[in-house]
């Protein structure tokens, strides 16, 4: 694959990497505003070529390579350069356009631009919280791509386990497993008990149909 | 990138004309939690010759201040970081998000704003005459610019200190320049625009944009924004080999401990 990653900073270090273990053959061409972080980035990223570049030269960079670029990733520590940049890769048609976010409250700006691939790197924050504080329902994991879900609910009372055994009696297409509240593992519907957590594994749209039966 | 003096002379009016017709400007609110002022604004915004786009930066409003922005058809983003105090970020990322030639900064919670105001900042860069303009306004200027800002002004960079309202957040300037400055984060980022334009040798004049009726900061606001103001001024005077880093820590002390009238309910007029 042929990735440019647009930024220098934080987020971009962690994705470089990534980028350098999916496909260690892979061509990653790396865009940085400031000649002395660009000069730093070559030494800490051998395996990438960096550019420097100034802000307003990078569309023009994305428009002249589009045609032999796969993925484009806007990994720069302001929203508003990933929106641009994103734009201007989606309107020359780069197959992957893939946007880091600095502020979570900006995915419905990126998704209305028709940002496919938003990646939030706080989202995990509310979901682990959720699971250590001990939430009674928690959507731990949204595959950003093919609608499949992961789900965690815990189990409260007699008549919430009773309505999830019906549910789940009737879904074939579900995997689960549970967790009991000695931390124990089980895989059977009949292991269920109270203060226990149940873990189902499914497309999206079944999820949330079970928590909706089941009252969640 | 800045055009070396502007002489009367025929082709330069044919150019200043050409830059009249061609230039847009992008107006830029910095906002949060301003759903009563933002329809206004925009609107406003639009009114003003040569406006392009209008760009809402929020800091994380909790009413619906991003809501009426965007229906009114401004471009908005929420600024990448939501530190206290952000003016900078929302600043920078205001900046990153504007496509046209010309910036105009505004606050969005002034009451009296007009098409002018903002025809005001512009028009000396869409002239020929500036890269960068500073608006003052008809009040005093305020104890953070009288007592910290001025006297470092003054004293490091006595080029600056014939401006009277350095601090101001109404500015205008080609899109290009701020791309080539960093921007401070908080409440320095005026006062660190002001110097390194200058620096980089764009031609600032200030312009008095009348009467402007608005909130004032909160009193509370002052001492965090009086360290901030002196922070940027110092890093820069150590940057530029003008101090030594000793002194400016030193004076930093020092600025924390000034008594601007929050303790005491004095303070200075």
């Amino acid at each position: 694959m042929r990735v440019l990653l647009i930024g220098g900073g934080h987020s971009a270090y962690f994705a470089a990497n990534a980028i350098k273990d999916i496909d260690p053959t892979g061509k990653l061409i790396i865009i940085e505003f400031t000649s002395e972080k660009a000069e730093v980035l070559s030494k800490t990223f051998p395996f990438a070529e960096v550019l420097h570049q100034e802000i307003d030269e990078v569309e023009s960079y994305i428009k002249t390579n589009a045609s032999i670029l796969d993925a484009l990733i806007a990994a720069t520590e302001s929203d508003s350069l990933n929106l641009r940049y994103c734009k201007v890769g989606r309107e020359n048609a780069i197959p992957l356009i893939i946007a880091i976010l600095n502020n979570p409250l900006n995915y419905e700006i990126f998704a209305k631009e028709g940002i496919r691939y938003i990646i939030n790197p706080y989202s995990f924050i509310p979901v682990e919280l959720s699971e250590i504080l001990g939430s009674a329902t928690n959507i731990i994991y949204k595959l950003p791509a093919g609608g499949v879900m992961l789900a965690s609910i815990k189990i409260e009372s007699e008549e919430h386990m009773h309505k999830l055994r019906k549910e789940l009696d009737k879904s074939n297409d579900i995997s689960m497993i549970f967790v009991s509240r000695s931390g124990e593992i089980k895989n059977s519907l009949s292991d269920l008990d109270l203060g226990g957590r149940l873990y189902l594994l499914g497309s999206e749209k079944k999820i949330k149909n079970i928590l909706k039966m089941v009252g969640e | 990138m800045v055009n070396a003096g502007f002489r009367l002379c025929p082709l330069n009016l044919y150019t200043a004309a050409l830059r009249i017709v061609w230039m847009e400007i992008s107006v830029i609110f910095p906002t949060k939690n301003r759903e009563g002022y933002v329809k206004r604004a925009v609107r406003t915004a639009f009114k003003a010759r040569a406006v392009g786009e209008v760009i809402v930066v929020d800091g994380g409003s909790r009413d619906k201040t991003l809501e009426i922005a965007e229906r009114e058809g401004a471009k908005v983003i929420v600024q990448s970081d939501l530190i206290y105090p952000g003016k900078g970020v929302a600043m920078r990322d205001g900046a990153y998000l504007a496509s046209c030639d010309v910036l105009v900064y505004l606050d969005i919670d002034i009451r009296n704003m007009t098409p002018e105001f903002i025809e005001k900042l512009a028009n000396p860069i869409l002239e020929g005459e500036a890269d960068f303009v500073k608006g003052c306004f008809e009040r005093a200027a305020g104890r953070v610019t009288e007592l910290v800002a001025k006297p470092l002004l003054r004293m490091f960079y006595p080029e600056l200190a014939r401006f009277r309202q350095p601090l101001s957040g109404e500015i205008a300037g080609l899109r290009t320049l701020f791309y080539k400055v960093e921007f401070e984060r908080g409440w320095g980022v005026d006062v660190g625009l002001l110097i390194d334009l200058h620096k980089l040798g764009a031609r600032i004049v200030e312009r008095d944009i009348g009467y402007k009726d608005h909130d004032m900061k909160p009193l509370h606001a002052l001492t965090d924004m009086a360290y901030e103001v002196a922070g940027a001024i110092l890093r820069r005077a150590i940057r530029d080999q003008k101090t030594d880093p000793e002194w400016a820590e030193r004076y930093l002390r020092g600025v924390r401990a000034i008594d601007l009238g929050l303790e005491s309910g004095r303070g200075f007029a």
